[in-house]
């Protein structure tokens, strides 16, 4: 991956010295090896803090609806088509920001090298473009990139972004997925043996609702797991009351969730959540004929009818 | 070994709207056993977990005076899933309840003081519940002048309105009773808690204050009692906060390292002045 | 201190032999992730492991939990507590800092006053084996909170890998009335000093110690500071800090209701959920995650000092390795500290 880094900061910095960002929503280094973390720029010195690496997986657009003043934001391709959406659903306006594009090669799941270590501390790591040297006490191991890269990245086909102000760096050369093999295999299978994995998968969870809060769609000032009166979900980890979140939450995001994979990254127990979206996302392009987060004037397929909307979700009773 | 999170069976006796907008009821409960009965004992200020099975539980101050025997009251405003259902029971009906629980107003301290009262809303439940405890024949000789000042925001709000022109009848209790807005049949007060306090003409020497009401009111209020020269160690708070346990280990109703349901709900303006301003 | 070796090779002849007679919950890999759970047989017990993702504290506070049930007929309503008896329960292999957790969760719920029953009836039954710490991650800081990667806090056995063999240091009268049912060797002088090294060894390898003189008071300073904002400016106010972390124990209690049987249960809650503190009337002393971040550090490394004279932390790293954005608690804490020492909040 190509330093970008320093191309970041000189953007950065243009943006608050002019006054057209009050903050700059970015990464700089995380406490651990293989890892960056959000931060939140506002003065020209700190721009020196900014980084570009295969670590900066959180969707930063979580952040734009509580952020005040003029916004700049380093942004992905599946960031960019997150901002769409809620620039769609008038939670962000679009005059308020300053995207940042920065086209992506796919990011590293850390857990994935982690794993790989098998619970030796890591004391160095080395880039060496395509693959990462890390070195420990009892570890030598070097680990190329595309193969741990997220599950979510590993089938992207919009690394670039979809909206910007600013490019960073040339534009990365889009996979050429079939974007739902992973749907269509797992439709192709019983449904028990669907049923067994969405359980298990379920079973796993803990509620913590990291997923939800990762998620930059999810931005509910109530959300429906939360609500009293009526309480529509129990709070409890048992398998009913679980199910039922998420399925609510995968369909409460149908046609809006941009598979950015945060939640799945969020999730600290494995739990395959992008499973029930990327059904959704299926079903609602084949239904739709529609792609989230790409075009910011066209108009969101459930909440806009059509004479001719397909109703093959209805039942006939 | 007891079990902390087991309610006491009660039985309702009655449940009275209290107030116009029939938004508060006073709902009076009896002992279903003996034995519960004869080891519970309370001081005014402390409240309990109250439970409707199904619907769960929620805190509520005491709102009757330990002196009086054979019932215990509560008055409710309803604002969610526990009160509803409370507001629904009817007399027979059972309910859970789990009590005493905090400290209660510090009865021993309060001997032989002066005592002001004032509260607002349902707030004023307890202080309701410590002034019948003041004016028991027994007691009564143990305090020295009883003032009360006691709002609401409309003459429909006004809870025990029985209670209060008996109060009015008698001299050893001054009574003010105000409306934030009267309407043609009100014949008394007119203003917010604050500015009546502020108009009394309180000695703080010797005096005590003890409040409890919604948080506009002791806001407004506290700077006038400190203009009126009365310290910190001399006004009482009783607060509200978030409940699930009432004993100390859910966690959420804590002020910096002090438990609301525990080391509360009454502090001294003293104590809550050493805490975090986090309620 | 009485010393028992074991051969590592007999492990799982120990472990089975104990299974016959104890509940055991050991570390295993299931899904990707080390967890601890019951176990049926030693097969798939992995003692070459950092820490699991999940605290074992769910064996004493599972996530939720049934405290009474009831059901109403016509006239009468049976209410049932639900306190099941306990089968003897050996903890295997947890690490020296959860092990230090459950004397924290001790002083919260078994206190004299207001005793909590449910928890009694789960921690009387437990035994901990611990397994000393050869191996510190990255994210370890369990000196700076009390502990170290050998401590016996908590305890009543404490294994130490020696190589071929595991010294058992044993502890507590507990531990001790085990060792003798299982008639162990007693560990030799040169073992001994073996496990001496091994000790030196690793806890030079743990990294160093936060220096936090007086964090307490520095903490009890900044309340009002303007720092908190900055520095939990990303925090998603999400359970997985609080969920995972052993010494975390806050809870709802609800009631769930189905044809007039119903159950009264305890869930999990977390301070960094907003509905947490959120009254009746609307209003919410901790509406934001800066209130919400600040009473998790506060009640940690402050409040807890005061009531139970313990810092809430073990230091066990997870809140560090799993927290979605990176927000590392020793970060925070740093700043704070040494923000407060430059008088600059
Ligand atoms: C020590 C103490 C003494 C008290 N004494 C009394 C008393 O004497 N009398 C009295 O009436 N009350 C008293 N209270 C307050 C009383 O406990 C609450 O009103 C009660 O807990 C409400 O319970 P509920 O189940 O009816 O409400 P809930 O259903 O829990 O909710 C109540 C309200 O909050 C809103 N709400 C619920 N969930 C949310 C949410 N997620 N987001 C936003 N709003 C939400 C609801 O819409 C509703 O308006 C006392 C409280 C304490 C701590
Ligand atoms: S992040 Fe994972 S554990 Fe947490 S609520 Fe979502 S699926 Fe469950
Ligand atoms: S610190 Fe991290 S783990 Fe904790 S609530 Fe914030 S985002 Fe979640
Ligand atoms: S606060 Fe973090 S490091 Fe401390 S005990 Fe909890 S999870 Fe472990
Ligand atoms: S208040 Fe927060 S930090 Fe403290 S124990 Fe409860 S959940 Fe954990
Ligand atoms: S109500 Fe549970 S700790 Fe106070």
């Amino acid at each position: 991956m190509a330093d970008l880094s320093s191309s970041i900061r000189e953007e950065a910095k243009k943006l608050l010295k002019k006054g057209e960002a009050d903050v700059i929503i970015g990464f700089e280094k995380g406490s651990l090896p293989l890892c960056a973390t959000p931060c939140f720029i506002r003065n020209e010195a700190d721009v020196e803090k900014l980084i570009w690496n295969e670590f900066c997986g959180n969707n930063l657009s979580r952040y734009l609806i509580k952020a005040k003043g003029k916004v700049g934001i380093i942004a992905k391709g599946c960031d960019t088509r997150a901002i769409v959406e809620l620039i769609k659903e008038k939670q962000v306006q679009r005059e308020q920001i300053v995207i940042i594009g920065v086209p992506c090669e796919g990011m590293v799941d850390r857990k994935q090298i982690m794993m790989r270590c098998q619970g030796n501390k890591i004391t160095n790591v080395e880039d060496r473009d395509e693959r990462l040297l890390i070195t420990g006490d009892l570890l030598n191991v070097a680990v190329k990139k595309d193969e741990c890269l997220y599950p979510g990245c590993q089938v992207c086909t919009n690394r670039n972004p979809v909206m910007y102000d600013v490019l960073i760096g040339s534009t990365s050369e889009e996979q050429q997925t079939d974007e739902f093999t992973d749907v269509t295999n797992f439709d192709g299978k019983s449904s028990e043996e669907r049923w067994e994995y969405i359980t298990h998968e379920i079973s796993k969870c803990i509620r913590c609702y990291a997923c939800r809060n990762a998620c930059p769609l999810c931005y509910c000032k109530e959300c429906f797991v939360d609500t009293t009166q009526p309480q529509w979900v129990g709070k409890t980890t048992g398998q009913t009351d679980t199910l039922l979140f998420h399925i609510m939450r995968s369909i409460h995001l149908a046609g809006r969730c941009v598979e950015c994979g945060a939640c799945e990254r969020a999730c600290p127990v494995t739990v395959d959540i992008r499973k029930l979206n990327r059904k959704m996302s299926a079903d609602v392009k084949k239904l739709f004929d529609y792609k989230t987060g790409l075009d910011i004037d066209q108009p969101a397929p459930l909440s806009t009818f059509k004479p001719d909307d397909s109703e093959e979700f209805m039942l006939d009773i | 070994m007891k079990n902390p999170y087991l309610p006491t069976p009660m039985k309702v006796e009655k449940n009275v709207i209290e107030t116009g907008d029939r938004n508060i009821k006073t709902l009076t409960l009896s002992f279903l056993n003996n034995k519960d009965e004869e080891i519970f004992n309370f001081i005014p200020g402390q409240f309990v977990e109250l439970s409707v099975l199904g619907a769960g539980e929620a805190p509520f101050g005491i709102a009757s005076s330990p002196m009086e025997k054979k019932h215990i009251d509560f008055t409710i405003s309803k604002v969610g899933l526990v009160t509803a259902q409370l507001h629904n029971l009817e007399p027979g009906d059972t309910v859970g309840m789990r009590g005493p629980l905090g400290n209660g107003y510090p009865i021993e301290l309060l001997r032989n003081k002066n005592i002001f009262i004032i509260g607002g809303g349902f707030g004023f439940s307890t202080l309701r519940a410590f002034t019948n405890f003041m004016l028991h024949p027994d007691n009564r000789k143990h305090y020295g002048d009883i003032t009360v000042v006691y709002g609401a925001r409309n003459p429909g709000l006004l809870l025990y309105k029985n209670e209060l022109s008996e109060w009015e009848q008698r001299n050893d209790i001054q009574l003010h009773v105000t409306v934030d807005k009267g309407d043609e049949s009100w014949k008394g007060k007119t203003g917010v808690v604050p500015v009546i306090v502020k108009e009394l003409s309180i000695d703080a020497e010797n005096t005590t204050t003890l409040v409890c009401g919604p948080p506009v009111m002791i806001k407004f209020t506290l700077p006038v009692l400190a203009e009126l020269g009365l310290a910190p160690q001399q006004t009482y708070l009783s607060l509200e906060m978030k409940m699930k346990c009432g004993i100390g280990k859910c966690g959420r109703c804590n002020i910096g390292s002090k438990y609301v349901c525990t080391d509360g709900p009454v502090f001294s303006l003293a104590q809550l002045n050493k805490l975090p301003q986090e309620y | 201190m009485d010393y028992k070796t074991i051969k590592k090779s007999e492990i799982t002849e120990f472990l089975d032999n104990l299974i016959k007679e104890y509940e055991i919950a050991a570390p295993i890999e299931k899904d990707d992730i080390v967890v601890f759970d019951k176990i049926k047989s030693s097969n798939g017990v992995i003692l070459e492991y950092s820490n699991s993702v999940k605290s074992p504290k769910k064996f004493v506070i599972p996530q939720f939990e049934t405290l009474i049930s009831y059901n109403t007929n016509e006239d009468t309503t049976n209410v049932k507590e639900h306190l099941d008896e306990q089968k003897q329960f050996i903890l295997f292999g947890a690490r020296p800092c959860d092990a230090r957790s459950f004397l924290f969760l001790d002083k919260v719920f078994s206190d004299e006053k207001n005793r909590d029953i449910y928890y009694k009836n789960r921690r009387d039954v437990v035994l901990i084996i611990s397994l000393g710490c050869t191996q510190p991650q990255e994210t370890c800081f369990c000196t700076t909170t009390g502990g170290g990667p050998f401590s016996s806090e908590g305890s009543d056995l404490l294994l130490v890998d020696i190589g071929d063999d595991y010294i058992i240091q044993v502890i507590t009268d507990k531990g001790a009335e085990l060792v003798k049912k299982l008639g162990l060797k007693n560990a030799q002088k040169d073992e001994l000093a073996e496990m001496d090294r091994v000790i030196k060894k690793s806890e030079a390898k743990i990294e160093p110690d936060l220096e936090l003189n007086n964090l307490k008071d520095k903490l009890d300073n900044s309340f009002d500071g303007s720092d908190w904002e900055t520095l939990t400016e990303k925090c998603l106010s999400c359970g997985v800090c609080t969920y995972l972390c052993p010494t975390c124990h806050c809870f709802d209690i609800v009631d769930e209701e189905k044809n007039r049987k119903g159950e009264r249960i305890r869930i999990w809650d977390s301070c960094q959920f907003p509905h947490f503190t959120m009254q009746a009337s609307g209003f919410n002393p901790r509406p934001t995650y800066k209130e919400r971040y600040r009473q998790r550090i506060m009640h940690k490394f402050s409040y807890c000092i005061d009531n139970y004279n313990m810092v809430g932390c073990v230091g066990c790293g997870r809140c560090i390795s799993e927290c979605p954005v990176n927000l590392d608690i020793r970060q925070v804490l740093t700043s704070l500290y040494y923000s407060m020492l430059s008088g600059r909040t």
